[in-house]
């Protein structure tokens, strides 16, 4: 897909409104921040993850964990599967008994969440998992849905969605690709 | 110039000459801290009843212009500078600050040492005032102005009686009118919100009829615990709608959830108001105007979560409903006059309107 044509759909106070209220949920629907471990999947997963537990822990005054989880063992398009951990192995098992939430930037198929979970199950067995998405843009192919969304896309499959964040990309912002004909 | 009087509750009195209307008048006296701004500031329904102080020296700089009014009748009491400008400077200008409260019939103060007014004020807390043009003695006024019983039904003063709608294709916003500023309608209006504006004391049931996406609870003058018939609209309202409240709408929204107001000594009068939201940390200068605030130990914190405070006094600033789509800040989003720091709430409103609806059609 060459030339694309480039819109923002989010600037940048936006996602930082999002990610504020996206905190707020994930407060009141747990009740409190009891058990909780935000997870983010790489790589831009991890730095939304760490927004969000950053600014949960300004409200309840209180540290809440952020942890990285790389789902590449996991993933569906590839030939092996090697089934190994994904978390590093400091990190271990985090999750046994915990409130897990996942954390990721978009959420389109659903493929990647379906690796996530596999991954996050393989380390123990969470008491609950939610799933937290910046971007929910649609064409799900797996029975997945967000508990927790910043901005519903309607989007169309030869579209795509590109997040940028400061801390890879150095800006903040959600675009659309449209491809020109 | 004619000489003019202002005495206060406490005894002290202030010469200078008179401007703007003539008649004598009695109010509560404030001060603002704004450099400029001074005509959104006198057309705001706000200082309903108020004696107006500016602690500038010099306002009226750029005159009155057609676009700045934030009501079309403003009903502040009376208005105190140091100087006025008596030739404005602004291709906007249409008329200076003499002639704008002339024709307003809102009495004016000049010659005041402000600044030495606002410490009385500031260590007095707001008091009563008279503005006179030394007909009596000085004991006579005095003793008239201490008997004097201010109104306290502000808001049915200012507010709309009738219903009026400032229409755009889109969303269905209902505005609940306390003493709006027209800032709030330009806001909404330039977010493709139809707004429909409705007076302070409708019921529940009008306004649900309207099927609106969103409810706003504007600004508006006086004290929230005079308006209970409106603490049970809200109780109803917020387990229906998204609601919205600014100032005198955030002090009825935390009302209606079992918290509690208190007058403050001497308010917040200005836009370098220093806000802190608790989530990000991030500080927004402010536009504000309130008397009186929400006391932070009456929260009941499984209903409500305090989300912005001012930072050098800890005011609770803004409000988050834990179950309902419900938030609200202390503050002015709408500017008008002051920085624009804080607009995005209304984006966070249009926002809060849109995932509630597709939470309902889906559930």
């Amino acid at each position: 897909m060459k030339n694309n044509e480039e819109i923002e759909v989010i600037n940048e106070v936006a996602i930082k409104r999002a990610l504020t209220r996206i905190a707020y949920e994930i407060i009141e629907k747990n009740k409190g921040i009891q058990d909780l471990v935000l997870i983010g999947i790489r790589t831009r997963g991890v730095y939304l993850a760490q927004r969000i537990a950053e600014r949960i822990s300004q409200l309840e005054g209180e540290r809440v964990e952020a942890t990285e989880l790389d789902i590449s063992n996991y993933r569906d398009d590839q030939e092996i599967h090697l089934h190994t951990s994904g978390f590093t192995p400091t990190i271990g098992s985090v999750v046994e008994g915990k409130k897990v939430v996942i954390i990721d930037d978009v959420l389109y198929t659903g493929r990647t969440i379906r690796a996530a979970l596999d991954a996050v199950i393989d380390n123990g067995r969470p008491k609950k998992i939610y799933l937290a998405v910046l971007i929910d843009r649609g064409h799900r192919e797996l029975p997945i849905r967000a508990d927790f969304v910043g901005k519903n896309i309607p989007t169309s499959k030869e579209e795509s969605i590109q997040v940028s964040l400061e801390e890879v990309d150095g800006k903040d912002v959600v675009t659309i690709l449209k491809p020109t004909k | 110039m004619q000489k003019r009087l202002l005495i206060l509750e406490d005894g002290n009195v202030f010469k200078g000459y008179g401007f703007g209307s003539e008649k004598e008048t009695i109010g509560e006296i404030v001060f603002n801290t704004g450099m400029t701004g001074y005509q959104e500031s006198i057309t705001d329904q706000s200082y309903n009843g108020q004696i107006l102080t500016f602690t500038f020296p010099l306002i009226g700089n750029a005159g009155i212009n057609r676009d700045d009014y934030e009501s079309i009748f403003p009903t502040t009491k009376a208005v105190i500078v140091k100087e006025y400008a008596r030739v404005p400077s602004n291709w906007r200008s249409r008329m200076n600050l003499d002639e704008f409260l002339k024709e307003k019939n809102i009495p004016g103060l000049t010659g005041v040492d402000t600044r030495r007014l606002t410490k009385v004020i500031r260590e007095h807390g707001a008091m009563k005032a008279m503005l006179t043009n030394d007909t009596y003695s000085i004991e006579e006024n005095l003793e008239r102005l201490r008997k004097t019983i201010l109104r306290r039904d502000h808001v049915a003063q200012v507010s709309t009686t009738r219903p009026y709608v400032s229409p755009q294709n889109g969303r269905k916003v209902v505005v609940i009118d306390f003493g709006l500023k027209h800032s709030i309608l330009h806001e909404l209006n330039k977010r493709d919100c139809h707004v429909t504006v409705l007076p302070y004391n409708t019921k529940v049931e009008t306004i649900l009829n309207l099927n609106p996406d969103g409810v706003m609870l504007t600004n508006g003058p006086g004290d929230p615990t005079d308006l209970p018939q409106v603490l049970e609209m809200i109780k109803d309202l917020q387990r229906k709608v998204p609601v919205f409240g600014i100032c005198l709408g955030h002090q009825l929204i935390a009302l209606a959830n079992g918290a509690k107001t208190y007058k403050m000594n001497f308010g917040h009068r200005g836009f370098n108001h220093p806000v802190k939201e608790i989530a990000t940390g991030k500080i927004a200068f402010t536009s504000q105007n309130h008397g009186y605030a929400v006391a932070a130990d009456s929260i009941d914190t499984e209903q409500l979560r305090v989300t912005h405070i001012e930072i050098n006094d800890h005011t609770v600033e803004g409000l988050r409903h834990r179950h309902y789509p419900v938030f609200s800040v202390q503050y002015h989003p709408d500017a008008a006059p002051g920085p624009h720091d804080a607009a995005d709430l209304f984006d966070q409103f249009t926002e809060l309107m849109e995932s509630w609806k597709v939470g309902n059609d889906y559930a």
